[in-house]
């Protein structure tokens, strides 16, 4: 790869001069621009997949300013001088799933998580899509663990106690020529193991999903494309990580690295310093920084945001299965950055759309703005005409966390003997953490292996979580049984999603000990229905307050500062 | 178990339906909350009841007398109980969930009196981060009066429904600076008694064809940007404006709360997003009623309790085979209640409410059966957030047929 070359292409293209050099794991590019876009794009130019080198991309940006970190604002001794064998930066899906496996073994496992719950970043603000792989091209870690992770699903949520739906995926033709072209899908489908995807006719297409009876010739159906809910798969992890000896302290930032050349020495957070004989950096958007403070980084993180809208379930004109739209010459120029997005069902019965993609230099930027809602609705509509705007109730902004190369980065450092990074995970991370999760564990225990660490099995391990109780998925003989046993669960509290008030205090006394509103909103749909929390808002404020015996004002609505009440009236 | 009537909805429209149909037939009351009253049990503020007691009533004073009223009657009250099914057979079976367990009861006719719920922020595509600090009225409200405690100190309310104006007033009197009333339409949504009284009585300016554009804040809300909109209610660039403040009330409309009516299959109106009934409050759907804001939304309280009198009135006693003719409508209507006439029913006082589309003055209203005027009344001004209420005598009109026009026009 001659790197002036490409430096000279990026003068002539976008008028920016940069410089490259490359040391042995990196392709390092410098240089400065004001425009996000276009340093994303320059990076890019320097990607080198056979040299297995990664882009650094430290062009400059000189637009906008970017802004600090969130920090919780909590600032104790509570970790000062703990020893630890595994500490993971991190409570997404990566650093859950790997805390949740690593628990087989006897080994003092950490997770550090900034806010005041897991899944707060990309994990929380995903479609759940359960990918099937087929929009992988190339052999790389992504197709990998996706093929291996998608195949995993039942057995992990059937032992996690998480809802999980394999109701396949249609992705529409709209022309002739895309269908002959989409055989190509079906090759692509047998070499990569993906099972069952077939082409199916216009006739069979319009019987499924009659939505698209006036656009489609015809469809490629991928049986194995499922749904799960991303957040609360990344709980059950979690909690069950907890069950199983783990830490996942909360509200706990590592704001630095002490190392040496070879080997992190210590870990400094807003709760305390601590040692790790081995520390997995699984911080999404942050990978590269937490690089940056062990002295390693060969990698950059570009974020990438993306919008998803809620459709209520009981509006008219929805499809009934997961659809998209094949993309077309045309369309694939337009959405480079993304598989397309498209219309999904969770598991919870909602359709959603999305998601959009935008390079944005902020990382934790999850506005949303009216273009992505259009954008997202517009785009989607094309493929169910007869959807209605109205039938928003919600929508959210979740930023992916790529790297360059756009595959995972899932491997020991070359450099500081006691790290490993999983990072670039984006989407379909959420599909793959159940297979990586087990290789990242192995490596870890290898490492402590090769540091002399003792290790041996954890004979209590158990693997199963139960499901929390979901009165209205149980039959009539059920809930009344049920409620007979604990009235509690037959005081209706959120009218829109049916969530009585025993399943309230359940989610409010869950293992990570998070009660909040959004705690117990993302638990158990208290809030997420038409009314959005209007009418069950202050009950569950309430609720909260008297289960933890404190005043309605001390209850928040998430992270640290997002307090629903100021104070008490006549006291102001 | 079986009763004649279930009434699903113990506010105040479930409450006089109750009442009323008591007289004639066996009735069980189903509410979801510990305590009947509905939604007046968090308005603590007065002008209740003007109507229909002279008087001015607080919320829970307004429902305490017809819980009074109840009483005295062979109404059962089932409290914190959730209807979860209605399946139809000969008659309808209900299966609900309470404290005790999973019931179920059978009746010949439902009437739903299940209220409305607020639009919230998502429904009216506010944009920006997802910090705490972002209230509908209504639940500022609960927290306020209910749970005593103050959503913040520096507030900005945006929509100026009535619940909106009213919460200025009382975050006002708690102690709070509400720093402006954003309204993007022209013309302000609440009832003008209560823009006087609420706003103009505590100098709480009301900006009008302005709305909020963006939240912004960490974890609590520390700013809005609110811009003017054009007539088509679309942002104007340049006009951006940020406001500090550590709240936002939304009270941006109500929509009528119709989930088992759409599980009854009951066909709704497009305009008011409730039931299409006739003149007795009862759906296309035989032996379902609805009444109260669940119908449509009302702006008093004393016009809610009428129609469950009269969804009351006929539920309780036997029907006969009806016959339905459509009341069709000319003008700025923004809808009318009811949108159908049974022919084989009294005819002779029918209550028909109806709410302009536009501020208008000097309007007659002149309803022609058949192409005869049988029924006319003349409006110095018309608003769309003022309800009207008329009362037509159809009995001296050819109803054979078929053709009820109710016109608005300049006159």
């Amino acid at each position: 790869m001659n790197l002036a070359k490409i430096a000279n292409g990026v003068y002539k293209k976008y008028g920016v001069k940069v410089q490259a050099t490359q040391d042995e794991r990196s392709i390092i590019v410098t240089g400065e621009c004001d425009d996000w876009g276009k340093i994303v794009e320059i990076g890019k130019l320097f990607v080198d997949k056979k040299s297995g080198k990664y882009v650094v991309n430290d062009i400059r940006f000189t637009g906008g300013e970017d802004r600090p970190p969130l920090l919780p604002a909590v600032c104790d001794d509570k970790l000062e001088g703990t020893e630890w064998d595994v500490v993971i930066i991190g409570g997404g899906i990566s650093g859950c799933s790997v805390a949740r496996e690593l628990c087989k073994y006897n080994l003092k496992v950490l997770v550090c998580e900034k806010h005041s719950d897991v899944a707060h970043g990309a994990s929380g603000a995903n479609d759940g899509m359960v990918h099937a792989g087929i929009d992988i091209k190339h052999k790389c870690k992504k197709l990998h663990y996706v093929t291996r992770g998608n195949a995993m699903y039942e057995s992990v949520c059937r032992n996690l106690g998480v809802e999980f739906e394999r109701a396949g995926q249609y992705v529409i033709f709209t022309s002739r020529l895309i269908k002959f072209l989409a055989r190509t899908y079906l090759i692509r489908a047998k070499k990569h193991n993906i099972p069952d995807v077939e082409i199916i006719g216009k006739k069979e297409i319009c019987a499924i999903e009659p939505t698209v009876k006036d656009f489609a010739v015809g469809a490629l159906k991928i049986p194995s494309t499922g749904a799960v809910s991303p957040y609360k798969l990344t709980i059950a992890y979690a909690e069950n990580a907890v069950q199983n000896g783990a830490t996942i302290s909360l509200d706990t930032a590592v704001l630095s690295l002490e190392h040496t050349d070879s080997q992190i020495t210590g870990i400094t957070t807003n709760r305390g310093k601590f040692t790790a004989k081995c520390v997995i950096n699984c911080a999404g958007v942050f990978a590269d920084k937490i690089a940056q403070m062990a002295g390693d980084r060969y990698y950059s993180i570009h974020p990438r945001k993306g919008v998803d809208l809620l459709l209520d379930p009981k509006s008219d004109g929805l499809p009934s299965n997961a659809i998209s739209l094949s993309p077309t010459l045309k369309t694939l120029k337009e959405h480079k950055n993304t598989k397309g997005g498209g219309i999904i069902k969770t598991v919870d019965g909602n359709i959603l759309l999305g998601p959009n993609a935008h390079e944005t230099y902020l990382r934790e930027d999850t506005s949303t703005a009216s273009c992505d809602i259009d954008e997202v609705f517009n785009k989607q509509q094309r493929c169910c005409p007869s959807m209605k705007r109205a039938a928003i109730i919600a929508y959210f902004a979740g930023v992916r966390a790529p790297s360059y190369e756009e595959d995972f980065i899932i491997e020991r450092s070359a450099k500081v003997r006691n790290l490993i990074h999983v990072a670039g995970i984006q989407s379909p991370g959420l599909t793959a953490a159940p297979a990586f999760s087990l290789d990242v564990a192995e490596m870890a225990k290898d490492m402590l292996q090769s540091l002399g660490v003792q290790i041996t099995e954890n004979p209590n391990f158990d693997p199963h979580r139960n499901a929390p109780i979901r009165c209205k998925s149980l039959s009539d003989e059920q809930r009344d049984e049920l409620i007979k046993r604990n009235s509690d669960f037959g005081k209706m509290i959120c009218r829109c999603e049916q969530i009585s008030l025993g399943e309230i205090k359940q989610a409010i006394n869950n293992p990570l000990k998070v009660a909040t509103v959004d705690g117990v909103k993302r638990r158990v749909r208290a809030g997420m229905g038409r009314c959005q929390g209007g009418f069950c808002m202050p009950l569950v404020v309430k609720t909260i307050a008297e289960e933890l015996g404190v005043d309605y004002c001390d209850v928040q609505k998430g992270d640290d500062g997002s307090y629903v009440a100021i104070g008490n009236i006549k006291e102001i | 178990m079986k009763y004649d009537v279930v009434v699903i909805g113990g506010g105040p429209a479930g409450l006089a339906a109750a009442i009323r149909a008591s007289k004639n037939a066996s009735v069980l009351l189903i509410e979801r909350e510990a305590r009947l009253g509905g939604i007046l049990k968090q308005c603590i503020h007065d002008g209740f009841g003007v109507v229909r007691f002279g008087e001015k009533l607080s919320g829970p004073e307004y429902a305490d007398r017809f819980i009074k009223e109840l009483r005295d009657t062979n109404v059962t009250v089932s409290l914190f109980s959730f209807v979860t099914n209605i399946v139809k057979n000969d008659c309808y079976k209900l299966t609900y969930v309470c404290a005790d367990g999973v019931k179920t009861v059978e009746c010949d006719k439902i009437i739903l009196s299940t209220g409305c719920r607020e639009r919230t922020r998502n429904g009216i595509f506010i944009q920006g981060d997802r910090c705490a600090g972002i209230y509908t009225a209504g639940a500022a409200q609960n927290l306020v009066n209910i749970l005593g405690i103050m959503p913040g100190r520096k507030v900005v309310i945006l929509g100026s429904g009535d619940i909106g104006l009213i919460m200025a007033r009382r975050l006002t009197l708690e102690g709070a600076t509400v720093e402006g009333v954003y309204e993007a339409k022209s013309t302000p949504s609440g009832l003008t008694r209560n823009i006087h009284q609420c706003l103009h009585d505590f100098n709480i300016p009301l900006h009008l064809s302005t709305t909020v554009t963006r939240v912004i804040g960490k974890n609590r809300l520390e700013q809005v940007e609110v811009s003017q909109v054009d007539e088509k209610m679309r942002p104007i660039s340049g006009t951006e404006r940020i406001v500090d403040c550590d709240t936002l009330v939304l009270a941006v409309g109500l929509i009528p709360e119709n989930e088992l009516a759409k599980d009854l299959s009951v066909k709704i109106d497009p305009k008011t997003k409730g039931a299409i009934v006739d003149q007795n409050c009862q759906t296309l759907t035989d032996n379902v009623y609805a009444c109260g804001n669940a119908l449509h939304v009302n702006d008093l309280v004393d016009y809610v309790s009428e129609s469950g009198e009269t969804a009351g009135e006929d539920a309780s006693k036997p029907c006969g085979k009806r016959k339905l003719v459509p009341v069709k409508v000319k003008g700025k209507f923004l809808y009318m209640v009811p949108q159908m006439l049974d022919v084989n029913a009294d005819v002779s006082k029918v209550i028909t409410y109806f709410r302009a589309s536009e501020e208008l003055s000097k309007q007659k209203l002149t309803v022609t059966v058949g192409g005869k005027e049988i029924f006319s009344k003349r409006f110095a001004k018309l608003l769309p957030p003022e309800m009207e209420r008329v009362v037509i005598d159809y009995s001296a009109a050819d109803l054979a047929s078929e053709q009820i026009l109710i016109e608005l026009k300049e006159g």
